[in-house]
């Protein structure tokens, strides 16, 4: 891989995100945007004409709007100045994050500001989904973003019963979570005797896959400013930098096989070459927080294993252990992650958003407790595909 | 010049042309005095369906002269005042025709202070839309050949010169192996069921627009003389969902699944639906 | 397989039918009421640049104000400052060509919107020509809420 060290340092000096809902009636989407876009200028102390560069992306066919960036510029502030779209399905909010880290890293800008959204609300996820298939073949089978491929999987190797109470054990942990941050769109107060009662009760979406493990369709819009060394330590008294960033992607391909183990996901792949580039050994040990996007209980619940490298039944056991709730040794989306708040082009930002905020320390009621300096954050889209982004407390790797 | 409830009394008179409704102004033939006293004075003058509006001067030769405090003025104009109200409690005189004043309520749409709509609770527009965007795709030689041999009931896959993978559907190239495939092998159309997706989730047919009938099954089959993950994707017997079993691989651990063959469809135009189903091959 | 053999190739017809929906938000939703229940147009002014926005916009562009109170009232008459004949019929028009569409500046405002001109030749059209809107209340709420403009006495 054609990899090279940054010729700079990229800072996170501004975070802004809206309040994640099913309903913004009250608002168009250069509004919704213009929320997120505010938070952020103010969070850094900044003004619209502060920022060189702005990157704009959402995934496309949801709103039935086509290049939104152009209209946008209401919302965004992008009125002359460098702009630049960027739409990669489910990880757009990854790759915006890629894209900006890359124009400050590179010299060309000083100051880019990343603006990610969706609003699910005005158009339909899952036929907006299908229609990115293959239209002469997959069109026809795709069944949008829902899937039951991990459930086969886990129940396979674990069998059925410690199968689903993990995942249910998951889901409820990532709600208990959900709970603490004001911005999350579902917040269901679940409680842990209610385990038998929705792993038999919840309505069944395809296969194992039921309602309640499934992440929810939200509005909502993410914005993050990133500046260069110089300029991000003077914008902001605590700036977290990205350290790193890698993106695989592959053929277009879903796992029908039921090949299972050994596998090699985009996940797997990402975390090894990431991990062995930084030299990072272990990544349990190593990383404070994690913000990963789990679209679904099932899913989040089977990558652990991928992104942490683990063999056997390890990542089962962290979440039975509930080693990946907020006070955890493994602190998994203290934010809720995804399935209580899934904007889609904002969802992959929102994970490095709230990473940053945790190292920040400043997120609020779901911040994690303790010193937290190394933030992994992750992204999923298209036909399993990953972006991964390490962001650090101070400069010294 | 003073705000009352947020509104200027200039601001009820500046849009009163855009208020203007002629259909209400039928027949009126008048000229209205308006004196608001600290505010200031108005004429408006009503004549063949039009009106013009004057802005102080004397008022005197008006058909109805309305004297009223900008305060209850404001307060009439966008219906936080009872008219009959003020003019029983003398904030409002109208000295003239007083049928004529009656009827200026129909002479303009009521005065809706801009902003102010926030507060209340809005009307939220909201348009629905369904986009229908009809849609010519080339198939290319490689999936050209593909779909032609559905016709002949032949399931076609590409061979990559290199690592030997089947793809069918194909493709033109093997992307791990970065070449162009070359050869095309006949496979199944029998074979093992693999992954199914029970699904209950009413999806809609993007190329309808339809809900599909649920529940319905997805499923990948590996085709004999195809090998690991080289699945075929199509749909189950949906009369057969509960009576199939997965085949799995993991590790060591084989399950075979049932072993399914297609049903062809009669007419067969080189597409998808030439097959209609996979179906339990006993 | 040859490379440039096509005779495999064909054209399959298809099909994209998908369900959305518009939300025009509070200021929005306050420009396409007021223009159906009270036939006004209703822009927003930037106090930091001056410009006079139609449509009506929450934040200026430009100045990247929050303009969403500053309602102004505009006048329904304006001019053409650009149009183009639209001669291509297609099923998403909203007229039988030819029509004319035009970029037309209210009294008032400072940025033109596009919109129908009707009641001239689309041969006779041209910029500064003074037109009023001619307005359609019982439609959908939109912008069509303007049936069209036409040339003004
Ligand atoms: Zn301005």
């Amino acid at each position: 891989m054609g990899y090279k060290n940054k010729n700079r340092h990229v800072g996170i000096v501004g975070i802004g995100e809206t309040k994640f809902s099913s309903h913004r009636e009250d608002v168009n989407q250069p509004e919704m945007i213009h929320e997120a876009v505010r938070q952020a200028l103010d969070d850094a102390g900044l003004g619209i004409d502060d920022i060189d560069c702005v990157v704009h992306g959402n995934m496309e066919l949801f709103e039935m709007v086509h290049q939104p960036d152009m209209w946008h510029t209401l919302g965004t502030g992008a009125y002359g100045k460098s702009a630049f779209r960027l739409t990669t399905g489910g990880t757009t909010g990854g790759t915006l994050v890629s894209g900006a880290d890359n124009l400050v890293a590179s010299g060309m800008y000083d100051v880019v500001m990343a603006v990610g959204f969706q609003k699910l609300q005005e158009g339909h996820t899952t036929g907006g989904i299908t229609n990115m298939a293959d239209p002469l073949w997959a069109r026809k089978l795709q069944s949008g973003a829902l899937t039951a491929q991990a459930a086969v999987k886990v129940i396979a190797e674990f069998g059925e019963e410690r199968a689903r109470r993990a995942a249910m054990t998951y889901r409820i942990i990532m709600d208990k979570h959900a709970c603490k941050n004001p911005n999350a769109h579902r917040a269901f107060h679940l409680e842990w005797d209610q385990i038998d009662d929705l792993m038999a009760h919840s309505p069944p979406l395809i296969g194992d896959l039921r309602l309640i493990h499934m992440c929810s369709q939200s509005d909502g819009a993410c914005a993050i400013i990133f500046a260069e060394e110089k300029k991000a330590r003077k914008i902001s008294e605590k700036p977290v930098w990205v350290r790193d960033h890698i993106t695989v992607h592959r053929e277009e391909t879903l796992n029908l096989a039921n090949n299972y183990y050994p596998i090699d996901t985009t996940h797997r792949f990402a975390a090894e070459k990431l991990y062995e580039r930084n030299g990072i050994d272990n990544p349990l040990e190593y990383f404070d927080v994690f913000e990963m996007y789990d679209p679904s209980a099932w899913w989040g619940l089977d990558w652990l294993r991928d992104f942490f490298l683990l063999e056997g039944d390890a990542h089962i056991r962290m979440v039975e252990n509930r080693e990946i709730m907020i006070d955890g040794k493994m602190p998994i989306n203290p934010s809720g992650g995804v399935i209580s708040t899934n904007p889609i082009g904002a969802t992959a930002m929102i994970r490095v958003a709230e990473a940053a905020k945790q190292i920040r320390g400043d997120a609020g009621e779901h911040q994690v407790p303790g010193n937290v300096e190394h933030g992994l954050a992750s992204s999923f889209g298209g036909t399993m595909w990953t972006v991964l982004t390490m962001l650090e407390k101070e400069t010294n790797w | 010049m003073a705000e009352y409830y947020g509104v200027d009394v200039a601001d009820i008179f500046n849009t009163m042309k855009s208020r203007f409704r002629p259909e209400g102004a039928e027949g009126v033939d008048a000229v209205f005095g308006y004196d608001i006293g600290e505010e200031g004075k108005w004429k408006l003058t009503v004549r063949q369906g039009e009106m013009t509006l004057d802005e102080g001067g004397d008022l005197s030769g008006c058909d109805v002269l309305v004297k009223v405090d900008g305060r209850t003025f404001v307060g009439l104009n966008i219906g936080k005042i009872d008219a009959m109200a003020a003019l029983g409690a003398a904030k409002l005189k109208v000295e003239g025709d007083f049928n004529l004043f009656a009827a200026t309520g129909k002479l303009f749409t009521k005065y809706v202070p801009p902003g102010q709509e926030v507060e209340q609770e809005q009307e939220l527009v909201v348009l629905k839309r369904t986009i229908s965007v009809n849609q010519r795709f080339a198939t290319g030689p490689v999936m050209g050949t593909f779909l032609k041999g559905l016709k002949e009931k032949k399931i076609l896959a590409i061979k990559c010169p290199v690592c030997g993978r089947l793809q069918s559907p194909p493709r033109e190239v093997c992307a791990p192996c970065r070449v162009r495939n070359d050869e095309w092998v006949e496979i199944g159309p029998s074979g093992e069921m693999r992954m199914l997706e029970y699904c209950y989730y009413a999806s809609p047919d993007p190329l309808t627009g339809e809900t599909r009938e649920t529940p319905y099954g997805a499923i990948g089959i590996l085709l004999d003389g195809c090998r690991k993950d080289e699945v075929f994707w199509h749909l189950l017997r949906p009369d057969q969902l509960d009576a199939v079993q997965m085949g799995i691989v993991m590790g060591d651990k084989v399950v075979h699944g049932s072993r399914l063959r297609p049903v062809w469809s009669e007419n067969r135009t080189g597409s998808i639906n030439d097959i209609r189903y996979f179906e339990i091959d006993q | 397989m040859q490379k440039d053999d096509f005779s495999n190739s064909y054209v399959v017809e298809g099909k994209l039918a998908l369900p959305y929906t518009y939300f025009a938000g509070r200021l929005g939703s306050t420009f396409l009421t007021t223009l159906r229940d009270q036939a006004r147009i209703m822009g927003v002014r930037c106090d930091k640049c001056g410009k006079v926005f139609l449509p009506p916009r929450q934040t200026c562009e430009r100045c990247l104000e929050d303009i969403r109170d500053k309602w102004v009232a505009l006048e329904s008459t304006g001019v053409v400052v650009n149009f183009t004949v639209v001669r291509q019929q297609d099923k998403h028009l909203p007229r039988k060509t030819p029509y004319v569409l035009g970029m037309i500046k209210l009294d008032g405002a400072d940025t033109p919107i596009v919109h129908i001109i009707e009641g001239v030749d689309p041969d006779k059209i041209s910029e500064g020509m003074r037109v009023k809107a001619i307005f359609a209340p019982e439609s959908e709420p939109s912008i069509l809420l303007i049936n069209h403009f036409e040339p003004a006495a």
